[in-house]
C-alpha cells in the first residue's frame, strides 16, 4: 500500500496517482470495470479519472468511492497514466492517518466493492440520534452519500433557458454531464474561484461558525468562507457584485436556519455540468437540524433572466463530523498548469478519426 | 459597498509610485513612530483581539524587515534568493516570477505585510484570523493544543496562541510549505520556519505588533521584524477580493507585459 507525489501503479491492480489510491477490480470479476478509489487529501475524484466515462459512482461505505466505468478496461485505464517514479514510502502521518480512516474500511470495502450500496442506506442505523441543540449549526459537516459532487439539480429538472443563458450555456464546455467532452472550459480548471452556490455541491467539508452578528460557513474546498450576517440587515440592494455573493440568515423556530443571498458575479456556473447564472440570482437555503447528527438542506435558485422558474435543488442531508478539522486545500494555479502538462492533458482521449 | 481597484493594480501602481518617491527602508522606520504620538485612546478590553484591524501608516506593503537587516542566509537559501526575480527593491525587475503573478497563494507570514485589513474573531477554542487580500483565513488553536511535529507542510501553516497578561496574544506557527516568498523583494524560507507573533493591545484601539521568523536551514539568525502598529476599524467588514488567475492572466496580457517591454522611465 503506498502513495506517491507522481502516478505509478503495480501489478496488483492498484494505481496511485498524486494522493489517490485506487484499487482496479478487472473486468472478469466485475461485470462492468468497476474502480475503488479511497483519497486522502480531498475528497473528490481527480481529473485522470473524470476524463473517463464513469458510468456513475457513489461512496459507499467509510469514505471510501466506488466508481463504475462504463467500458472501460481497467487496464486502458492504467496504461493511460503516465508511470514515472515508483513507489514512494508514506511519511507517518499519512500512515497514522490512512489506518485510522480507513483500515478497516479496505477490508470491508473489497468485499463489498462489486455491490452498488444505494447512497441512502449507508448511514449508521443503530441508535436514535440525541435531540439538536437549538438555533445552533456548529461544527463540522458533510454531505451523506453523494449529496455533494453533482449538479445543483439533475438536467431534467433544470427549467427551461431564457435566450440570454441559453447563449451563455451554448458556450459552456463542461467535464460532466450530457454536454461533457475533454478540453473544457470549465473556469475551476485554472482556479478561477468556484463560487456560490457551486461551492455547495462538492464533496468536501464544511463549517459552521456562530459568533454574535453572523454565522460564518467554512468551505473546505478552495479553503473559502463566506459570512452569514445575521445582526438584522437587510441584503443590499446595490452590492458589488461577488464570487460568494452577500449572505443573511434569520432562524425558524429553534431548528432552521434560513439564508437568503444576492450579489453574485455571472462567471461561475452552476455546478460541474455547466449552467449559467445572472446577476440577478437569488439563492434561497434552508439548513434544518432535525437532529444532533443531521441537517437537510433545501436550496433554491431564483433567477428570471436565466431561467423561466425557480431551479430547486433535491433535498441533501449532512451529517455532522465531530473529529474532523477543515484541511487547507487551496487551489494553486501553477500546481493545476502543472498537473495538466503531466497528466490531465496525456489522459484525454484523443477525438476518433 | 464601494468599487475598489483591482487589488494587483493598486499593488502595481502603488509600486511605481513608491519605487519612484520613497525608499521601502524609510518608509518601514516611519510608522512605528507616528503610533505612538497618539494614544490616548479608552482601555482595551481583556483578553479580547475582536475586530477589524488596519496598518497605521505603511505598515503593510512592506517587507517583512528592510533588506539591510536580513541577516546572513544560508548557501540553501543564497541559491534560492538568486533564483528570485522580484518586481520590488534593489533586485526589482520587470518580467519577474514572484509566485502571486499567477495567483499561487500569497502564504502567511508574507499576508502579514500587506495594507489590507485583518479581522480576529474569538471563539472558545481559536482564534479566527481573516484576512481581505485574497480572501484567506487561518485558525489560531488556543484549546492547548500543541503545533503538530509532522504536519503536512501547506501555505498558511498551523498555528496555536495563547494569552501573556491580559493584553498580549502570542502566535506561534509551523507547518508552513516552501513555496512562498517572505515579501515582495523576495527572500526564501524552508519547511522548517517557525514563526513568533505578539499582539500586544495597548488600547482600544491600538495593537502594536511584533514578529520573529526562525529558520535556521535559510537563516543564521532569527529575522525580527520592525514593531508596526494596527488600528482598530470599527466600520469597516472584510471584503471579498480574491486573486482570480484568469483576470490576472488578460491584465498580465493587456497592461504588464507591454509595460514591461517599455519601462517607466
Amino acid at each position: 500500500m503506498f502513495i506517491t507525489d507522481e502516478c505509478g501503479s503495480s501489478s496488483t491492480g492498484f494505481i496511485a496517482c498524486g494522493k489517490t489510491l485506487i484499487f482496479v477490480i478487472p473486468r472478469r470479476v466485475a461485470h462492468r470495470g468497476i474502480s475503488l478509489f479511497l483519497r486522502l487529501d480531498q475528497r473528490e475524484i481527480p481529473h485522470f479519472v473524470r476524463n473517463d466515462k464513469i458510468e456513475y459512482f457513489f461512496r459507499s461505505l467509510f469514505s471510501l468511492w466506488v466508481l463504475v466505468l462504463a467500458r472501460t478496461n481497467p487496464h486502458r485505464l492504467k496504461s493511460k497514466i503516465p508511470t514515472r517514479s515508483g513507489p514512494a514510502p508514506l511519511n507517518k502521518k499519512s500512515q497514522r492517518d490512512l489506518m485510522r480512516r480507513y483500515g478497516r474500511a479496505m477490508l470491508l470495502a473489497f468485499s463489498f466493492a462489486a455491490l452498488p450500496i444505494p447512497a441512502q442506506q449507508q448511514g449508521n442505523p443503530k441508535a436514535a440520534p440525541s435531540p439538536a441543540p437549538k438555533r445552533d449549526l456548529s461544527g463540522v459537516w458533510h454531505y451523506e452519500g453523494t449529496g455533494g459532487s453533482e449538479p445543483i439539480a439533475p438536467d431534467n429538472l433544470i427549467p427551461p433557458m431564457t435566450p440570454w443563458a441559453q447563449a451563455k450555456y451554448d458556450e459552456e464546455k463542461p467535464g460532466y454531464g450530457r454536454k461533457r467532452a475533454p478540453g473544457g472550459n470549465d473556469p475551476i480548471l485554472q482556479c478561477d474561484p468556484m463560487g456560490f452556490p457551486r461551492v455547495m455541491f462538492m464533496y468536501t467539508l464544511f463549517e459552521f461558525v456562530q459568533v454574535p452578528g453572523r454565522v460564518v460557513q467554512f468551505f473546505e474546498r478552495d479553503h473559502e468562507y463566506r459570512s452569514i450576517w445575521t445582526d438584522g440587515r437587510s441584503l443590499p440592494k446595490d452590492a458589488d457584485p461577488t464570487w460568494y455573493g452577500y449572505a443573511i440568515g434569520h432562524w425558524e423556530g429553534d431548528d432552521t436556519f434560513v439564508v437568503e443571498s444576492a450579489g453574485f458575479n455571472d462567471k461561475t456556473w452552476l455546478g460541474s455540468t455547466g449552467y449559467p447564472h445572472s446577476e440577478d440570482m437569488r439563492v434561497t437555503e434552508r439548513y434544518r437540524r432535525v437532529d444532533r447528527n443531521t441537517i437537510l438542506y433545501d436550496i433554491t435558485v431564483t433567477d428570471p433572466k436565466a431561467y423561466a422558474q425557480p431551479i430547486v435543488g433535491p433535498r441533501r442531508i449532512m451529517k455532522l463530523r465531530t473529529k474532523d478539522e477543515l484541511l487547507e486545500e487551496i487551489c494553486v494555479p501553477s500546481e493545476e498548469k502543472s498537473f495538466a502538462d503531466r497528466v490531465a492533458e496525456p489522459a484525454t482521449p484523443k477525438p476518433t478519426k | 459597498m464601494p468599487g475598489r481597484p483591482h487589488p494587483l493594480l493598486t499593488y502595481l501602481l502603488a509600486s511605481f509610485v513608491a519605487a519612484l518617491t520613497f525608499s521601502t527602508i524609510a518608509r518601514a522606520q516611519a510608522a512605528p513612530q507616528q503610533a505612538a504620538s497618539k494614544s490616548a485612546s479608552s482601555p482595551a478590553p481583556k483578553r479580547d483581539l475582536s475586530g477589524v484591524w488596519q496598518y497605521q501608516g505603511t505598515g503593510g506593503a512592506d517587507s517583512m524587515t528592510p533588506d539591510k537587516d536580513m541577516p546572513p542566509m544560508t548557501p540553501w537559501a543564497k541559491a534560492r534568493f538568486d533564483s528570485e526575480k522580484p518586481g520590488y527593491g534593489p533586485r526589482g525587475a520587470p518580467g519577474g516570477n514572484d509566485p502571486i503573478l499567477q495567483c499561487d497563494p500569497i502564504g502567511f507570514p508574507r499576508i502579514m505585510f500587506m495594507p489590507t485589513p485583518n479581522e480576529l474573531v474569538q471563539l472558545h477554542d481559536r482564534v479566527l484570523q481573516f484576512w481581505e487580500r485574497e480572501h484567506e483565513w487561518r485558525p489560531i488553536w488556543t484549546d492547548g493544543r500543541q503545533l503538530p511535529t509532522d504536519a503536512d507542510p501547506t501555505w498558511f501553516g498551523y498555528a496555536i496562541g495563547h494569552w501573556e497578561g491580559d493584553d498580549t496574544f502570542v502566535v506561534q506557527s509551523a507547518g508552513f510549505n516552501d513555496k512562498t516568498w517572505l515579501g515582495p523583494t523576495g527572500f526564501p524560507h524552508s519547511e522548517e520556519m517557525r514563526v513568533t507573533e505578539r499582539y500586544h493591545r495597548i488600547d482600544h484601539d491600538t495593537i502594536v505588533y511584533d514578529m520573529t521568523v526562525t529558520d535556521p536551514m535559510a537563516y543564521t539568525k532569527p529575522i525580527v521584524a520592525p514593531q508596526r502598529i494596527m488600528k482598530l476599524k470599527p466600520h469597516e467588514e472584510i471584503e471579498e477580493q480574491p486573486c482570480v488567475w484568469s483576470l490576472e492572466n488578460e491584465f498580465a496580457k493587456r497592461i504588464r507585459e507591454p509595460a514591461a517591454h517599455n519601462p517607466a522611465k
